[in-house]
C-alpha cells in the first residue's frame, strides 16, 4: 500500500485519479494499478509527467472497444481513461472541419456535423468508440473504398509525448504540407507514440441520396470479379462491400451515394453489370461495416491487392475444409476484409489457417494482422506477421518512448 | 571537409557508377545550382547520376563514409529550394530513373522510378481508362520522386487528394544507406506509417528509388467552366456558395485581374475582358451527377453576379480555360522582371477577409500583388511582384511576403500548402509550431537520419543533433559549442 | 574562382548573347520535356535551362570550356522550348549569338573541324550538290550502295559517315524551272520562289510543285536564277561572317526581282529569311532592306492560306500523318495553315503525331553531326509516324524527310513520304494517289505501336 500511496496521490494532485479495479480496468488481460481521468490535454501532460516520474506504463483508453487489439502490454501500469476529454471544440461547418476531443465517442461526434449536413466520411464498426481509440488502431470499413481511412482523413492532432510534453501536428486546413506528418505516424499506432488528446479532421457533406445494389454470388471467384468490375466501372462506388457465408456464397453489396438523379442513373449501371439476380435498395444489408468477430474468438484483417479479393476470399472459404476451421469473411473490394474465426476453434487450427492465408495473400502483396485472439492462439500465432521497416519502426519509437513506458509490446516486433 | 574528401568520393563514385554518372566540371556543375526557385543559388560540391537502386545506395553509403552531406533532387522545378545543392555535398540527381515500371489497371496502380514526370503516369495509363489524380501546375515536368518529397497537390487534390493519398508503396534509400520496401499494391501495411511520414519529409528521411500509385478511373463525365467576377469578393461569394451547397467540385481556381493579365501575355487564354477575378470551377463524376451539380454551379455564379460564363464545349476548349491557370506563376515574369511565390493557406471562409489585407499590404507597399488559388481549399498563392533594379523593391517584397504568410497563420492557416517549406520556409516554422512541436518532429528525423546527411539544412530552422549516435560525435559538437543547437 | 579579365570570359563583345534576355528565364523547367536532348539524356545541362545557365556564367566570367561548347554544339536548334516556355524566353536568339561565339572563339577537335569544314563546303552550295547526283546515282544503280549497307562498314569507321549514306536522297531527273511561271486565272500576287540547295538538287519535284501550285492559285512566280543559298545552315550553325554574305546576296537578287512576297518551301530557309533582320541588324546598308525582305518572306502554305483557296481541289483518298518541321512550327509559328490545306483536300484523312513537339533529329546539319542522338530521335520518331497507321507522311522540310525515311526504313517499316505542296500540286493536277510519286509504292497500313501494358518504358534508352 504504501508503495503505491505515492504514486497514485501525485497522480490525483493532477487529475481526477483512483486505484483500478480489478479485471475492469484491464488490459488484454494485464491489470492496471492506477486509471486516471483527466479532463483536457493540460491534465494528460500532468498525468504522463507523474506516470514517467514513478516508471509507470501508460495506456491510454476510451470506450474499450478495442482494448484487446494487438498483443497484450508487458506491462500496463496506468490507464488513462481519456471519456472525460469529449465533446467537439469547433465545428467550422463553412470550411468542412472539425476539431474534436479523443474522448469523443465517433456517433456523438457524427451527429454533432450532421446538424451542419456534413459527415466525417470514416466507418468505424462500433459508434461508441473514442475518436482517440479509433485512431489508435486505423479500423477499416466500406466507404474506405472512396474516402480512405482515418490517415486520409486527419489533418490535425494534438498529442502528449511519453515524457509529458504537449505536441501538435497538421492544422486546421486540409491542404498543409508544413512540417512531418505526424498525424499518420500515430494513427494505427496503438497508443505506442502518444497519448491523443484532440483532432482536426476533414468533413464531407452528407450525400442527399443513397441506394444499395446487392447481388449474390455462388462463389468468390465470381464475386470477386463482379466487384472489380464495379471498380473498374465509373459509377463511382462509394463501397463495394463482401460478404462470405458458410456455403461458400458471396453476397456483393455497392453502395451508392450522391444526387438523387445521379443515383438513379448509377444504380441502373450496376444493376447491369452485376447481372441477373441484382436488385437495389435503400437499405444497408445485414452486417454491413460490421466486423465478423466473435466475442472472445479470433479477429484477422487480411489485406491483398485488388486482384486478390476473389481469391483470398475462396482460400477463407477453403479453411473450413482443410483446417477444420469454420470462418466468416466480410470486407471491401478495396482490398481489405475480415475474417473471423470461433471462440472455441482448435488454438493450433487457427494457427494453421492463419498461415494458410498469410500464403494465400503473399502472391497479392497482401498481409494478414490477428487483430484480437483468445490467449490459446496468441501463444501459437505471429500477430503482425513480417512488417517491413520494423528496424525504422523501433528507432523511431527509441526517439519518442525510450524508456518504452506507452503501451508497451502492444504492436509490430515488440514495440 | 577538405576537398580531397570530395576529390576521393568523386572517384569512389566514378568505380562504382561509371564516369557519365559523376559529374565534376566546373561548368556543368553551376547548371545544377537551383531548383524552380532561382533566389538562391549554391553550386554543389559533386553531382552524380544513378540509374538504379543499387547504385543510390552506393551514393549514400560512399556519402556516410565521407561524412558528406547530399541532397536529392528529380526535375529541378520544386518552389521552396528543396533540391538546393549543399556547397560542400553530393547533389543526387534522379532524372536518369525514368522507366515507368508497370501500369497494371487490374490492380489500379503503376510502378515508377523516381524520375518518371508526373504526367507521364497519366499517359501511360491513359489507354485503359485510368489517370493519376494529383496534378501540380508543373506536371509536365515534376518528377514523382519530387511528387513525394514534397506531398504535391495540384488544383484537382480538393477532391482527390494529395500524393500522400495515393502512394500505396515506397521504395527508399534511408540515410543508413539500406533499402527498404514499404508497402505495395495492398493498401495498409501494418506497422507505423512509415509512408505517411516519408511523403512530404522533403529529402529529409531518404531518397525514393520506386514508388507505387494508385491510379484513378477517368470519370464519365469532365464539366469545366469559367466564370468571370467584378471582384474577387464576388466570386469568393460564389465558392462558399458551392461548397455551402454541398458539392464537392473536381476544382474550384481563383485568379485575380493582375493575374489574368500575365496569363493572358503569356499563353492567350482568352479571359473574359474586365473581369476583376475568375473562377474555373470544374466537376467530374458519373454523368447525371455532374449534370445537376453543374446546373447548380452555374446558379450560384449567376447569383454572386458573374458577369460571363463560358462552358467548355470539348477538351481543346478545356484545355484552353485551364492554360491560363497553369502558366500562371511563369507567366508573371511577362509583367515584372522579378517575383516571389508564395504558398499560403487559410480556411477558405477567411478568403475574402484575407485577400482584402492582401491588397491593403499592396497598396502600402508599392508592390503588387497578383492572386491565384485553389479556392476550394483556401491554399493561396500570392505572387509579390518587383524588379531588383529599383532600389528598395526587392526588401518590400520579402517584408510583403511574409506579411502574407503571418496573414495565413493568424488565421489558422498554413504557411505552405504544396511547395513545401524546404530552405524558403524554414525561418516561418516556428510561427506555426511550437519548439515542443519542432522537437517532437524532429525525432523522426533523427530516427531516421542520425548522420544528419539527408538534406541538412531544409525544413527545420535549426538543426537538432541526435542522441548518442556510435562513432559520430564524441564530446560537443562545434555547432553546440557555438551556442546554435542543442542536443535532445 | 574567375579573374574578370576579359580574356578568359567565354563571350567577347561583338554580339554576345544578351543577359537581358538571360534573366527572362524563371527556372520553371517547361522547357525541358520538350528539349530533345533532355528528352533522350535527362541531364540538366542539356537542356534549354540548363544552357542559359551556361549562357549567364559565361557572361559572368566563366571561361568557354570544352563542356560548356558540347553542352550547346548538342542543342538542336528546334525551339520546341521557345514554344513551351510561358515567360517568352527568346531562346532562339541566345543559342544563335552563342554559337557565334563559340564559332569564332573556340577551336574544336581536329575531326570536328575537318567534318564541319566539309559539310560546309558542300551543302550551302547547290552547285556542287549537283556534282554529286552523277556519282550517287552511280553509287545506288550498280548495287555499290546494297554491299556498303550490308557491311555496316560506314558505320565502324564514322558513325557520320554512315549517316550520312542512309540519309542520300534519291537521285531524280532534275529540269531546271523557269524563271517566270505566269499565273492561271486572275493574278492575284507576284511572288518570288525559293529554290533552295539540297530542295533543288534532289527534291526538284518540290520546287516544280510549288511553283504549279502557285500559279494555278494566281500567282506570277518568279525564279531568278542567280539566286543561292539563303545561309541557313550557317547562322544555325554560329557561322556568322557567312551566312550575312549569303543574306546579302539573297536580299539582292529578291529585291532585283521586284517581287511581293519571297515564298519558300523549306522550313529552314523560310525561318532564317525571316530573322534577315536580326542577322543584318549592324550592317547600315542593309538593315531596312533584311527588315523590309523579312517582311516580305512566306513559307508557302502560309501564303495559300492568307490568299486563300481559288483553284479546284480534287479528291485524294489517302491517310495522312503531317509532321511538324521544327522550323515551321516552332520557329515560325506556322502548324495550322499546312493542315487546313491538307483538309482541304477531299478524301484526304489527316492523323496528328504523337509527341509532335519533339524534333525528328535532322535540325539542319545535327544528324550528321550528332548522329547517335539523331538517330535515337528519329528512331522515337519513326515509331510516333508509324503509330498513326498514315500511308504518307507529309512534311515540309527537305532535311525532316530524308531523316524520318532512314529512320522508318531502319525499323522495318514502311510509308511514304512527300512535301505538303506535292500533295496539294496532285490534288489541284486531279492526279492519282499512285501517281504522287512514282517509284515509291504506297505502304500498306503499317502498326508498330504494339499492344498492351507498358513495361520497362525507358525513354532514350534503346
Amino acid at each position: 500500500m504504501a508503495v503505491e500511496q505515492p504514486a497514485r496521490d501525485d497522480l490525483k494532485k493532477v487529475a481526477r485519479a483512483r486505484l483500478a479495479r480489478g479485471s475492469k480496468d484491464a488490459v488484454g488481460g494485464v491489470r492496471a494499478r492506477y486509471v486516471a481521468t483527466p479532463s483536457s490535454t493540460e491534465e494528460v501532460a500532468e498525468v504522463l509527467r507523474v506516470a514517467a516520474q514513478h516508471d509507470l506504463a501508460v495506456v491510454a483508453r476510451g470506450a474499450g472497444t478495442t482494448l484487446d487489439w494487438g498483443a497484450p502490454p508487458t506491462r500496463a501500469d496506468l490507464i488513462v481513461d481519456t471519456t472525460a476529454m469529449s465533446g467537439v471544440v469547433d465545428h467550422a461547418a463553412g470550411d468542412l472541419v472539425v476539431v474534436v476531443r479523443a474522448g469523443t465517442p465517433v456517433g456523438e461526434l457524427q451527429d454533432a456535423v450532421a446538424a451542419a449536413g456534413q459527415r466525417l466520411a470514416l466507418d468505424v464498426p462500433d459508434a461508441d468508440a473514442t475518436v482517440g481509440g479509433t485512431l489508435a488502431v486505423s479500423p477499416s470499413g466500406p466507404r474506405r473504398l472512396l474516402y480512405g481511412t482515418a490517415r486520409d482523413l486527419l489533418i490535425g492532432i494534438t498529442f502528449v509525448r511519453a515524457d509529458g510534453v504537449v505536441a501538435k501536428a497538421g492544422g486546421r486546413v486540409v491542404k498543409n504540407v508544413a512540417g512531418y506528418d505526424f498525424g499518420k505516424l500515430l494513427t494505427g499506432s496503438f497508443g505506442t507514440l502518444g497519448v491523443i488528446t484532440e483532432a482536426t479532421f476533414r468533413l464531407h457533406p452528407l450525400p442527399a441520396a443513397r441506394r444499395v445494389v446487392t447481388v449474390s454470388c455462388p462463389d468468390a471467384a465470381t464475386a470477386g470479379r463482379a466487384a472489380l468490375a464495379v471498380l473498374g466501372s465509373q459509377v463511382v462506388a462509394a463501397a463495394v462491400e463482401l460478404d462470405q457465408g458458410g456455403d461458400g456464397r458471396v453476397q456483393v453489396a455497392v453502395l451508392l451515394e450522391g444526387v438523387a438523379a445521379g443515383v438513379v442513373d448509377r444504380t441502373r449501371t450496376v444493376l447491369d453489370l452485376l447481372g441477373q439476380g441484382a436488385s437495389d435498395d435503400d437499405a444497408l444489408p445485414d452486417g454491413f461495416g460490421r466486423l465478423p468477430f466473435e466475442a472472445g474468438g479470433t479477429g484477422l484483417k487480411v489485406t491483398t491487392a485488388l486482384t486478390g479479393v476473389g481469391p483470398v476470399l475462396a482460400a477463407c472459404h477453403r479453411l473450413a475444409g482443410e483446417h477444420g476451421v469454420p470462418v466468416t469473411a466480410r470486407g471491401s473490394a478495396a482490398g481489405v476484409l475480415h475474417v473471423g474465426l470461433a471462440a472455441d476453434a482448435q488454438p493450433e487450427a487457427v494457427a494453421a489457417a492463419v498461415q494458410a492465408l498469410r500464403l494465400a495473400t503473399a502472391p497479392f502483396e497482401g498481409t494478414v494482422t490477428v487483430l484480437t485472439a483468445p490467449q490459446g492462439v496468441r501463444a501459437l500465432v505471429d500477430l503482425w506477421g513480417p512488417v517491413p521497416g520494423l528496424e525504422l519502426m523501433r528507432r523511431l519509437k527509441d526517439e519518442m518512448d525510450p524508456d518504452h513506458r506507452l503501451s508497451p509490446g502492444r504492436f509490430v516486433g515488440g514495440i | 571537409m577538405t576537398s580531397g574528401t570530395i576529390a576521393r568520393l568523386a572517384q569512389q563514385l566514378r568505380a562504382a557508377l561509371g564516369g557519365e554518372a559523376v559529374v565534376t566540371d566546373r561548368t556543368r556543375l553551376l547548371t545544377y545550382e537551383c531548383d524552380g526557385l532561382a533566389q538562391y543559388k549554391v553550386t554543389p560540391a559533386l553531382v552524380v547520376l544513378p540509374r538504379t537502386t543499387a547504385q543510390v545506395a552506393d551514393v549514400v553509403r560512399a556519402c556516410i563514409a565521407a561524412q558528406v552531406p547530399y541532397v536529392a533532387r528529380g526535375s529541378g522545378t520544386g518552389l521552396s529550394g528543396g533540391a538546393l545543392p549543399h556547397a560542400d555535398g553530393v547533389l543526387v540527381v534522379l532524372s536518369q530513373m525514368r522507366a515507368v515500371v508497370d501500369v497494371d489497371p487490374a490492380t489500379q496502380r503503376a510502378v515508377l522510378e523516381p524520375g518518371v514526370v508526373n504526367l507521364q503516369v497519366t499517359r501511360s495509363a491513359a489507354a485503359y481508362g485510368y489517370y493519376y489524380a494529383p496534378d501540380p501546375s508543373s506536371q509536365q515536368i515534376c518528377s514523382m520522386g519530387g511528387n513525394v518529397a514534397e506531398n504535391s497537390g495540384g488544383a484537382h487534390c480538393l477532391k482527390y487528394g494529395f500524393t500522400t493519398n495515393h502512394v500505396t508503396g515506397l521504395e527508399v534509400v534511408v540515410p543508413d544507406g539500406t533499402v527498404v520496401r514499404l508497402g505495395g499494391r495492398a493498401p495498409d501495411p501494418p506497422g507505423y506509417d512509415l509512408i505517411g511520414a516519408f511523403v512530404g519529409s522533403e529529402g529529409t528521411l531518404g531518397i525514393t528509388t520506386e514508388v507505387t500509385v494508385r491510379l484513378t478511373r477517368a470519370p464519365e463525365t469532365v464539366r469545366t467552366l469559367l466564370a468571370a467576377f467584378p471582384s474577387t469578393d464576388e466570386a469568393g461569394g460564389a465558392v462558399s456558395a458551392i461548397i455551402g451547397a454541398g458539392v464537392v467540385p473536381a476544382a474550384i481556381e481563383m485568379m485575380d485581374a493582375l493575374a489574368i493579365e500575365a496569363a493572358e501575355a503569356a499563353v492567350h487564354c482568352g479571359y473574359p475582358d474586365g473581369a476583376g477575378a475568375v473562377l474555373v470551377v470544374e466537376l467530374d463524376g458519373p454523368r447525371a451527377e455532374v449534370e445537376a451539380q453543374f446546373t447548380e454551379v452555374e446558379r450560384h455564379c449567376h447569383e454572386n453576379r458573374a458577369f460571363e460564363i463560358r462552358i467548355a464545349r470539348d477538351e481543346a476548349e478545356r484545355a484552353l480555360f485551364w492554360k491560363g491557370r497553369k502558366s500562371a506563376f511563369a507567366a508573371v515574369g511577362r509583367i515584372s522582371p522579378d517575383y516571389i511565390v508564395q504558398d499560403g493557406v487559410i480556411p477558405r471562409t477567411a478568403l475574402p477577409e484575407v485577400l482584402r489585407r492582401i491588397a491593403a499590404l499592396s497598396d502600402g507597399s508599392g508592390v503588387r500583388v497578383a492572386n491565384v488559388f485553389h479556392a476550394g481549399d483556401g491554399n493561396l498563392h500570392p505572387l509579390v511582384l518587383f524588379d531588383d533594379a529599383v532600389a528598395g523593391q526587392t526588401e518590400e517584397a520579402e517584408q510583403v511576403s511574409a506579411s502574407i504568410l503571418d496573414l495565413c497563420i493568424e488565421h489558422g492557416g498554413s504557411i505552405t500548402g504544396e511547395h513545401g517549406v524546404g530552405i524558403d520556409k524554414a525561418r516561418y516554422l516556428p510561427r506555426m509550431y511550437t519548439e515542443d512541436d519542432l522537437d517532437t518532429m524532429q525525432m523522426l528525423r533523427c530516427a531516421f537520419d542520425p548522420h544528419g546527411l539527408a538534406n541538412p539544412g531544409k525544413v527545420f530552422p535549426t538543426p537538432r543533433l541526435c542522441g548518442e549516435v556510435p562513432g559520430r560525435h564524441k564530446g560537443p559538437h562545434p555547432l553546440q559549442q557555438a551556442g546554435l543547437a542543442e542536443v535532445f | 574562382m574567375t579573374d574578370t579579365a576579359p580574356a578568359t570570359s567565354a563571350f567577347d563583345a561583338h554580339r554576345p548573347p544578351s543577359a537581358e534576355l538571360a534573366a527572362d528565364c524563371v527556372h520553371c523547367g517547361f522547357c525541358l520535356p520538350t528539349c530533345p536532348t533532355y528528352v533522350l539524356w535527362g541531364e540538366e545541362m542539356d537542356s534549354p535551362r540548363g544552357r542559359i545557365s551556361l549562357m549567364q556564367a559565361g557572361l559572368d566570367g566563366e571561361p568557354m570550356t570544352d563542356a560548356m561548347v558540347g553542352h550547346v554544339d548538342a542543342c538542336l536548334g528546334c525551339m520546341a522550348c521557345v514554344t513551351a516556355c510561358p515567360s517568352g524566353v527568346q531562346y532562339d536568339k541566345l543559342i544563335e549569338a552563342t554559337r557565334a561565339q563559340v564559332e569564332r572563339r573556340h577551336r574544336r577537335p581536329v575531326t570536328d573541324r575537318l567534318l564541319r569544314g566539309a559539310i560546309f563546303a558542300l551543302f550551302p552550295h547547290p552547285r556542287r550538290l549537283r556534282l554529286l547526283r552523277g556519282p550517287l546515282r552511280f553509287y545506288r544503280r550498280t548495287g555499290v550502295q546494297d554491299v556498303v549497307q550490308r557491311s555496316g562498314l560506314l558505320d565502324r569507321i564514322s558513325p557520320s559517315l554512315a549517316a550520312m549514306e542512309a540519309l542520300a536522297p534519291p537521285v531524280r531527273p532534275a529540269p531546271r524551272l523557269p524563271e517566270r511561271v505566269a499565273a492561271r486565272g486572275r493574278r492575284r500576287a507576284v511572288v518570288g520562289m525559293l529554290t533552295g540547295c539540297v530542295q533543288r538538287e534532289f527534291f526538284p519535284r518540290v520546287n516544280a510543285a510549288t511553283a504549279r501550285v502557285l500559279a494555278m492559285e494566281g500567282c506570277d512566280v518568279v525564279i531568278p536564277r542567280e539566286q543561292g543559298c539563303c545561309g541557313a545552315l550557317s547562322v544555325h550553325n554560329g557561322r556568322e561572317p557567312e551566312a550575312i554574305a549569303f543574306a546579302r546576296r539573297t536580299i539582292d537578287v529578291f529585291d532585283a526581282a521586284g517581287v511581293q512576297h519571297v515564298v519558300v518551301n523549306a522550313a529552314g530557309c523560310g525561318s532564317s529569311m525571316k530573322e534577315y533582320a536580326e542577322l543584318l541588324r549592324d550592317d547600315p546598308a542593309y538593315a531596312d532592306r533584311a527588315a523590309r525582305f523579312a517582311g516580305a518572306v512566306r513559307d508557302v502554305s502560309e501564303l495559300l492560306d492568307e490568299l486563300g483557296p481559288v483553284a479546284e481541289r480534287h479528291p485524294l483518298p489517302v491517310t495522312v500523318a503531317y509532321h511538324d518541321a521544327c522550323h515551321l512550327g516552332h520557329a515560325q509559328g506556322v502548324r495550322a495553315q499546312p493542315r487546313a490545306l491538307l483538309r482541304g483536300i477531299p478524301g484526304l484523312e489527316l492523323r496528328e503525331v504523337a509527341d509532335a513537339d519533339i524534333c525528328c533529329g535532322s535540325a539542319g546539319v545535327y544528324n550528321l553531326l550528332f548522329p547517335q542522338a539523331a538517330g535515337e530521335l528519329g528512331e522515337r520518331k519513326a515509331r510516333s509516324v508509324l503509330a498513326t497507321g498514315a500511308q504518307l507522311l507529309v512534311t515540309a522540310n527537305p532535311g525532316c524527310l530524308l531523316q524520318v525515311a532512314a529512320s522508318v526504313q531502319r525499323l522495318g517499316g514502311r510509308i511514304a513520304l512527300a512535301h505538303t505542296v506535292e500533295m496539294l500540286d496532285a490534288s489541284l493536277r486531279g492526279r492519282t494517289v499512285a501517281q504522287l510519286h512514282d517509284g515509291l509504292a504506297l505502304a500498306p497500313e503499317v502498326d508498330l505501336s504494339g499492344s498492351g501494358r507498358f513495361t520497362r518504358e525507358v525513354p532514350g534508352h534503346t
